[in-house]
């Protein structure tokens, strides 16, 4: 017998909660998932657009410290871009509105920051999002049921409750590493090149509306993905359900919106060849006409919700539906119309997501 | 480990388990006391659905299940923390090594980081896993899998462990090793071992009782040592020599004795000599040229109470069917 070999022994000792058992899994499914070299990677570049952001936070806070924030809008409202990328002049010239000359710097700043924050979390994050969990989530479930390892978990102190919060939890520290940390440390950029620290506290609100917006993101995104991979052995099945999911439902979303500009416009025409004035149901009014610049940069202003036109079809995709929900956490769009049919989407999302993996997760238990 | 609230670690009362229309387990009653039992039972005869019965993994249509005094259904965390399980199947954490994922379970089990990591070695040295504990469990060998699932169901130190197939896939020696360790937990450490298994002289090796359950009813249960009795005692005597001589002389002097042939090779069946009997067998020995190398009360193969258990039960003309009666559990030892 080997000299380390004590044999077998008794263990009485005090035994860790149900919680310590979520992050037990959760640690675990984090070590397994990094060593993945195509999540370290995504996960790496996921935090790029965060430098781009960055340099908008900079050219804004730079124009106020040098008191160029009223030449700054006039640039904005010319199309100029300000910042490299495009972003904040897009934001600024909606910011502003049509009056760049009796500037409010507080209030602007606010707008900015929210307006530069929501198309950060919107238009980047968002996809970035459902990259990172659709190279995670397919396995996460269906790996555990092809090697049974179900049974690994269910034949110990393990219910279905921890089992599916220690997967959720994967999930959830990949998603708000790649959305909350980088928007929040933003914001944190943003206070450090503003003239004054006290921009902290007038902007106090930004971080915990982007925690929040985060959670909203995240939340029902991952449950849907775990709901997918615990359907099928197969993680490759999984995979192409949630990535069709995205695509589809953006189509989707494009072709009625699609629609409804065409038909909106051929009423417009035909109203103005009778010459009449006749009033467009509310959803098909555009509130104002686009200019040059922000017409070229539409599609990032929509997929940014920098274009505040009401998007009736958002709640048919998950990707439109979340991003009416943030405009809504930040008080860009709070019409009940834009948000409450969204939210129920992820309601329903969430909710159904979370029926199926109370039915999946013990199903090869019982059978 | 858990301080049991029931001295017997499991009594089932009347238990039915359905699935759809198929009733797999029948009104199951047994109880399984402290040391080793094993279960024995044809495919299909609801072995498995036992053993989930016992960790509250499926819910009962009729009955009462008690694992320690727990209702494993209603309380399966209580439950699970006193037991371990080894299941049949190959089940493993892709990506885990060996030692990983004994500390994994541990630590699903509740023991803190450090003690787990230190238990897990613990029980991996005491089942011989060597350095192949560091290797990712996918691509050990089916012997050493086995060795780690083992280490795994018994890391947290349970009051009771569940085995499906402990043998499958060992090699003689190995699975000798495996018996001797069952036996060292059940014997030296107090733990109630159930094991479900196909292999008839495992179990007659180990096993302090044996449960034969068939159309999901318990169709025999009992001490081995019972059920393997012989109708009329009996004494097996192995040796070299002219067999046949001794057997005449030991019937001359009013031992009744015969020569059979057995697996292992020729012996002499004889009454169970009374003890004054003994010296005379040695005599009758020494006169007919046998040196005697062994002499030991006689017992039935395992297998052979099974498949006549197995017979009795496919009996259906008399209504008996699956209701072989017997003494309860702990009665008869």
């Amino acid at each position: 017998m080997p000299l380390h070999d004590v044999g077998y022994r008794a263990w009485n000792s005090r035994r860790c909660g149900p919680s310590a058992t979520v992050w037990v899994i959760a640690l675990t499914g984090i070590r397994l998932a990094w060593e993945s070299r195509w999540l370290r990677r995504l996960v790496f570049f996921a935090w790029s657009p965060a430098l781009i952001f960055a340099a908008s936070f900079f050219a804004f806070e730079q124009a106020v410290d040098e008191g160029r924030l009223t030449a700054l809008g006039e640039g904005a409202q010319v199309g100029r871009n300000l910042d490299g990328v495009g972003m904040l002049g897009t934001v600024l010239a909606d910011a502003l509105g049509g009056n760049p000359n009796e500037v409010d710097i507080e209030s602007t700043r606010r707008l900015v920051w929210t307006r530069l924050l929501l198309a950060f979390m919107r238009s980047p994050q968002a996809i970035l999002l459902a990259a990172v969990v659709g190279l995670v989530a397919p396995t996460l479930i269906s790996r555990d049921l092809r090697a049974k390892a179900w049974l690994v978990y269910f034949t110990r102190p393990v219910g279905r409750t921890e089992y599916v919060l220690g997967k959720s939890v994967i999930l959830l520290l990949l998603v708000l590493v790649i959305t909350m940390l980088p928007a929040v440390a933003l914001w944190l950029m943003g206070v450090l090149v503003s003239p004054s620290i006290s921009v902290a506290f007038e902007t106090w609100d930004l971080p915990v509306r982007v925690v929040i917006a985060s959670l909203v993101l995240a939340v029902p995104t991952v449950l849907l993905a775990l709901a997918y991979s615990s359907l099928t052995a197969e993680s490759r099945i999984a995979s192409f359900a949630w990535f069709a999911t995205w695509v589809a439902c953006w189509i989707a979303h494009g072709a009625l919106t699609t629609a409804d500009f065409v038909v909106s416009m051929r009423e417009q025409q035909a109203a103005e060849m009778e010459n009449a004035e006749r009033p467009l149901p509310a959803y098909r009014r555009a509130t104002e006409p686009p200019t040059p610049f922000r017409g070229q940069f539409r599609w990032l202003a929509r997929a940014a919700g920098i274009d505040a036109r009401l998007d009736r079809w958002a709640w048919i995709s998950p990707y439109h539906a979340l991003g009416a929900v943030q405009a809504a956490i930040f008080g860009i769009d709070r019409r009940p119309a834009a948000w409450m049919p969204a939210t129920a989407t992820l309601l329903v999302m969430t909710f159904g997501s979370l029926l199926i993996l109370a039915w999946r997760v013990t199903a090869p238990a019982k059978a | 480990m858990t301080a049991p609230a029931d001295p017997i670690p499991v009594r089932l009362t009347d238990v039915v388990k359905r699935y759809g229309r198929r009733t797999v387990l029948d009104g199951v009653s047994l109880e399984v006391a402290p040391g080793i039992t094993g279960l024995v039972g044809p495919n299909g005869a609801g072995k498995s659905t036992l053993v989930r019965a016992i960790l509250g993994l499926v819910r009962l249509a009729g009955g009462e299940a008690r694992v320690f005094g727990h209702d494993p259904y209603r309380h399966p965390r209580r439950v699970r923390e006193a037991v371990g399980v080894v299941p049949e199947d190959e089940c493993s954490v892709p990506g885990l090594s060996g030692v990983e994922m004994v500390r994994y379970a541990a630590r699903l089990s509740g023991l803190p980081a450090t003690e787990a990591l230190r238990r897990a070695h613990e029980v991996l040295d005491w089942c011989d896993a060597g350095q192949e504990r560091y290797r990712p469990v996918e691509t050990l060998s089916v012997g050493t899998r086995q060795k780690i699932s083992f280490a795994a169901a018994i890391v947290h130190d349970p009051a009771m462990i569940i085995l499906d197939e402990p043998t499958n896939g060992l090699d003689p020696i190995e699975r000798r090793a495996m018996l001797g360790r069952l036996t060292t937990l059940a014997r030296n450490h107090g733990k109630t071992i159930f094991v479900s298994t196909h292999v008839l002289p495992d179990v007659q090796a180990i096993c302090d009782r044996v449960i034969v359950l068939a159309r999901g009813r318990v169709q025999l249960a009992g001490s081995i040592a019972d059920l393997t009795r012989p109708a009329r005692p009996e004494h097996h005597l192995t040796g070299s020599g002219p067999l046949d001589q001794l057997a005449a002389a030991l019937t001359a002097d009013g031992l009744p004795a015969s020569v059979t042939v057995s697996e292992t090779g020729p012996l002499i069946e004889l009454a169970s000599p009374r003890p004054d009997q003994l010296g005379a067998i040695w005599s009758a020995a020494r006169r007919a040229g046998v040196a005697i190398r062994s002499l030991a009360p006689a017992s039935r193969p395992l297998e052979e109470v099974f498949v006549e258990t197995l017979r009795r039960a496919d009996q259906p003309a008399d209504g008996m069917a699956g209701s072989v009666s017997l003494a309860p559990f702990g009665g008869i030892d």
